[in-house]
C-alpha cells in the first residue's frame, strides 16, 4: 500500500468516490444514501398501515411478530436511516460554508463516520429483512437476525455520532475572524445545538442496544431481562421528546430561508438562538426511558415529562410566532421577486414549521392525564408529525442550497410538488393516528390485534385515512428523490441564485467582513449607501 | 502571561474544588479527608465528592493544556514554528483509503460477532493493522510541507513490515484456496488444474517481464482479477467439499497413500 493520500488527477473515478474527504462529496453521499433508506422505511410503513385495515389479523405479514418487526423497522428507519442522515449530510455540505471554513473537521473521520454509517444501515436493514429486527425471539424472530440488527444499529449510532463531531468541530472551531456563535447561520446554529445533545443522547441508546445484545447473546450468564422488550428499551429515542433534538435542524433551515426570500432581516436573531437552545433542552430524551421505571411513579406521569411536552408547544409556537412576524414584515418584498410568487424552499420551510408546531400540540395532548394517550397511536401521530416536519424541512433545505451543493438547478415546481404531497401525507398519518388514539388505538396494533379497536369504533375508517397519508408521503418522498436524480444532469446552477446573505454564498468568504449575523447583506447595503 | 483559556478552566477548577471539600464536610468527612482527597480520612458523601473532584481534575487538566498551548492562539503558534504569518488552521488533506477500510473492518467485527468468531477475529485484525497505517500517515503528513519527502518517509518505516506481511497473508491465502481446488478436484483434474495454473502464471510473468511498458493499471487489475478468481474457487470449492479418500491398505503396515474412489 502506497502513500494513501491519492491525488485526485492520478485516482480512478471509483478510487476518488471511495476515497473522498471533500465535506460537500461527504454531504451529497448523505443526502443520497438517507434518501434510498427513506423510500425503504416508507414502504414498510406503507405496508404496516396497509396490515392496519384489517384490525382481525395479521394479512399482509405471516404473524404479530412480523408485523412488529416492520412497524419498528419504520419508526428506526425514518429516525436513524433516513431523517437525522439526511439533516446530517444537509449539515456537512452546508455548515463549513456556512462559517467560512475550507472544509470540515476531521475530514478523514467524517468519511470514516459515513461509511460506518453505510456499512451498518445495511447491516440493519438485512437483519430486519431476515426475520429479525427488533422482535422478540421467543415470539418467532430469528434469534441471530435480531443480533445482526442490534450491532448494525450500534454501527449506525457510531457513524452520526462521529459525523456529528466533525459537524459541531468545524461550527465551532472552523469560523472565520469576527463570526461569532451569536453570528452564525440559524442552520449552523440548530445543528451546533441539536448536535450537542445527540451527542448526549446516542450513546444511552447504543448503551441500551449494548444491554440487548448481551442479553440474547449472553442468556445463559446474565439475564438482564433486555431480550423480551427489546423495543420497549429504545423507543424513548422514538417519541416524544427526543425526536425534537432529531427535527431541530428545521427549525435553522425556515429561518435561514424565509428572511432572505423575503429580502428582510430577521427582528429577533438573539430570541431565536434561545428558543432553539431550550427547545434542544427539552428534547433531551434520554431519561424518559420507561423501561428502568423503579417503582412510584413512572417517568410518563412525573412533572418533568410532562412539562416538557407543554414547554415544547410553547416553544414552537414561539419560533413559528417569530416565523410569522417576519413573513409579516417582508410580504411587501414578494413583489420584486421572479413571477411575484413565494420561492419553493420558503413554503415549504414555513410548512415544516406549521408541522412541528401540530406535532408538539400533539406531545401535549398526549401527556394531559384524562386523555389516557400515552399508549395509543398518538405516540406514532406526534412522531410522524414530528420526523415529518423535519424531513419537509430537509426538502426545503436541498432545494435552498442544493445549487450550491450540486452546482445544477432542479426544478422547483417539482419539488414544491413533491414538499405539499409529503405535508398533507404527514398530516393525514398525524390527525388520523392521533383521533384513533382518542378512540383507544394501540400504538401497535400487532402487540394487540383484538384490542386495537373494533369495525363499529371508527378506527378502520381512520386508519385507512391514514394509509393514503402513507402513501401520499412516499409519493412525495419519490418526487423530492426523482428532482434530486434531475439536478444530476440538470443545467449548471448560478452562484447565488436567491441573494443570501450568509457566507455560503460569498465567492470567498476569507475576504468577507463579518459585523453582524448577515454579512453579505451589509456588503451589499453598504456598498449601496456608498454609491 | 497567564491565557484567558487558563483562568477560566483554573477557575473552574477552584470552584469545583472548593465545592468538593465543601461538600465532603458538610456530609460527614472529617477534618482532613476532603482536603487530601480521601489520602487521610473519610471525605463523607461519596458520589457527590466524587463528580466535584472529577470536574476538578478535568478542569485542571484543560487550564495546563490551555497554557501550554497559549490557547491554540495562531500568532503563538507562528511565533513557535519561526516563521512570520500564521499557519492556516486546517491543512486540506487529500482522498484516503482508511476509512473505507476501517469502516469495512469495523463492520465485518460486528458482523462477526454475531455470524462466526472467525470473522470477528479477522475484522478486528483489519481493524488493528488499519489503526497503525492510519496513525503513521497522519504522522508522516505532518513532517514537512513536501507530500513527497513525506510518502517517502512513510514508505521508509513501513516498507520493510507491510510487504512481508501482505506478501505471506496473500500467499498464505493462495495456498489455501489452491489447496482446497485441488482437493475437491478428482486424481487428473487435480494434476491438469495445477499444471494449467502454474503453467498460466508462468506465462504471465514472462509477458510481464518482456514487456516493461505495459500500463501499471492493466497489469494490476489482471492480477488482482486472478487473485479474485482463485479465492473465489477456493470458497466455493470449500463449500463443495473434498473428494472421497480410502486408505490404501490397512492394519499395522498400511501405508499413507491414498486412492480416489475407483482406483
Amino acid at each position: 500500500m502506497t502513500d494513501t493520500s491519492l491525488e485526485a488527477d492520478g485516482a480512478t473515478a471509483l478510487e476518488r468516490v471511495v476515497t473522498s474527504t471533500d465535506a460537500n462529496t461527504l454531504g451529497r453521499y448523505w443526502l443520497g444514501a438517507g434518501s434510498l433508506t427513506l423510500l425503504a422505511s416508507l414502504v414498510a410503513g406503507v405496508l404496516v398501515a396497509l396490515e392496519r385495515l384489517d384490525l382481525g389479523g395479521a394479512e399482509v405479514f405471516g404473524s404479530a411478530d412480523e408485523i412488529f418487526q416492520f412497524w419498528s423497522a419504520y419508526r428506526v428507519g425514518l429516525v436513524l436511516l433516513a431523517i437525522v442522515p439526511i439533516i446530517v449530510g444537509l449539515g456537512t455540505a452546508v455548515a463549513p460554508l456556512q462559517v467560512g471554513s475550507d472544509s470540515i473537521a476531521f475530514p478523514r473521520m467524517a468519511a470514516f463516520s459515513f461509511w460506518t454509517w453505510l456499512i451498518g444501515a445495511g447491516t440493519t436493514i438485512t437483519g430486519f429483512l431476515i426475520d429479525g429486527g427488533l422482535g422478540t425471539p421467543d415470539a418467532g424472530s430469528q434469534r441471530q437476525a435480531v443480533a445482526l440488527t442490534l450491532v448494525g444499529l450500534l454501527m449506525v449510532i457510531g457513524g452520526l455520532l462521529g459525523a456529528t463531531v466533525s459537524l459541531l468541530t468545524t461550527i465551532v472551531c472552523g469560523r472565520v475572524a469576527g463570526l461569532t456563535l451569536r453570528r452564525i447561520p440559524l442552520f449552523s446554529w440548530t445543528l451546533l445545538v441539536a448536535g450537542t445533545f445527540w451527542l448526549l443522547t446516542l450513546p444511552v441508546l447504543a448503551a441500551n442496544a449494548v444491554l440487548a445484545y448481551v442479553d440474547l447473546r449472553g442468556r445463559t450468564a446474565v439475564r438482564f431481562g433486555a431480550e423480551d422488550a427489546i423495543w420497549e428499551q429504545l423507543s424513548w429515542s422514538f417519541s416524544h421528546p427526543q425526536v425534537y433534538a432529531f427535527a431541530l435542524p428545521l427549525v435553522g433551515i425556515a429561518f435561514d430561508i424565509v428572511p432572505v426570500s423575503l429580502r428582510n432581516r430577521l427582528a429577533n436573531h438573539d430570541v431565536v438562538l434561545v428558543l432553539t437552545t431550550l427547545l434542544g433542552v427539552v428534547g433531551f430524551g434520554a431519561y424518559a426511558q420507561s423501561f428502568f421505571d423503579t417503582p412510584g411513579t413512572p417517568v410518563m406521569y412525573q412533572a418533568i415529562y410532562v412539562v416538557d411536552a407543554f414547554a415544547a408547544a410553547l416553544i414552537a409556537l414561539a419560533l413559528f410566532g417569530g416565523l410569522a412576524d417576519t413573513l409579516r414584515r417582508g410580504a411587501g418584498n414578494l413583489g420584486s421577486g421572479a413571477g411575484n410568487r413565494p420561492p419553493a424552499p420558503m413554503v415549504l420551510s414555513v410548512l415544516a414549521m406549521l408541522l412541528l408546531l401540530a406535532a408538539a400540540a400533539v406531545g401535549a395532548l398526549r401527556v394531559v392525564d384524562p386523555f389516557d394517550l400515552l399508549a395509543t397511536s398518538a405516540t406514532g401521530a406526534q412522531m410522524t408529525l414530528t420526523m415529518g416536519a423535519a424531513f419537509v424541512g430537509a426538502m426545503a433545505g436541498t432545494l435552498w442550497w442544493g445549487d450550491r451543493i450540486f452546482g445544477k438547478v432542479s426544478s422547483q415546481g417539482l419539488g414544491l410538488l413533491a414538499g405539499l404531497a409529503a405535508v398533507v401525507g404527514v398530516l393525514m398519518i398525524g390527525v388520523a393516528d392521533l383521533l384513533s388514539g382518542f378512540m383507544g388505538q394501540n400504538d401497535f396494533t400487532g402487540a394487540s390485534l383484538a384490542a386495537a379497536g373494533s369495525p363499529d369504533s371508527g378506527v378502520d375508517a381512520l386508519n385507512v385515512v391514514a394509509l393514503v397519508g402513507s402513501v401520499l408521503l412516499l409519493v412525495g418522498a419519490l418526487g423530492w428523490f426523482a428532482n434530486g436524480i434531475r439536478r444530476l444532469t440538470g443545467a449548471a446552477a448560478p452562484a447565488d441564485p436567491w441573494g443570501g446573505h450568509t457566507l455560503e454564498w460569498a465567492a470567498d468568504a476569507s475576504t468577507v467582513e463579518v459585523t453582524s449575523e448577515r454579512p453579505l447583506l451589509d456588503a451589499l447595503e453598504h456598498a449601496g449607501s456608498a454609491s | 502571561m497567564l491565557t484567558t483559556g487558563f483562568k477560566l478552566w483554573f477557575g473552574i477548577f477552584v470552584a469545583a474544588f472548593g465545592a468538593a471539600v465543601f461538600a465532603g464536610y458538610t456530609s460527614g468527612g472529617d477534618e482532613t479527608g476532603p482536603l487530601t482527597v480521601a489520602w487521610k480520612g473519610a471525605v463523607g458523601n461519596h458520589v457527590s465528592y466524587g463528580l466535584l473532584i472529577s470536574v476538578a481534575a478535568v478542569a485542571f487538566g484543560l487550564a495546563l493544556f490551555s497554557i501550554a498551548f497559549r490557547d491554540g492562539d495562531a500568532e503563538a503558534a507562528a511565533e513557535l514554528l519561526g516563521t512570520e504569518t500564521a499557519p492556516p488552521a486546517q491543512r486540506p488533506v487529500g482522498g484516503s483509503w482508511w476509512p473505507i477500510f476501517a469502516a469495512l473492518g469495523v463492520g465485518a467485527t460486528a458482523v462477526g460477532a454475531v455470524v462466526h468468531p472467525a470473522v470477528f477475529v479477522i475484522g478486528i485484525c483489519a481493524v488493528a493493522a488499519i489503526a497503525v497505517e492510519w496513525t503513521m500517515t497522519n504522522w508522516s503528513e505532518k513532517l514537512s510541507g513536501d507530500r513527497a519527502h513525506n510518502a517517502a518517509q512513510r514508505e521508509k518505516l513501513l516498507r520493510p513490515v507491510e510487504i512481508p506481511v501482505l506478501g505471506t497473508l496473500g500467499v498464505g491465502v493462495l495456498v489455501l484456496a489452491m489447496s482446497r481446488v485441488l482437493l475437491a478436484s478428482s486424481v487428473n483434474g487435480a494434476v491438469v488444474v495445477a499444471t494449467v495454473v502454474g503453467v498460466v502464471v508462468l506465462c504471465g510473468a514472462i509477458v510481464i517481464s518482456r514487456n516493461p511498458n505495459l500500463p501499471r493499471g492493466m497489469v494490476q487489475g489482471v492480477l488482482l482479477i486472478g487473485f479474485v478468481a482463485v479465492i473465489v474457487a477456493g470458497i466455493v470449492t470449500a463449500a463443495t467439499g473434498e473428494r472421497e479418500f480410502h486408505q490404501k491398505g490397512g492394519g499395522e503396515h498400511a501405508t499413507d497413500t491414498q486412492s480416489e474412489d475407483g482406483h
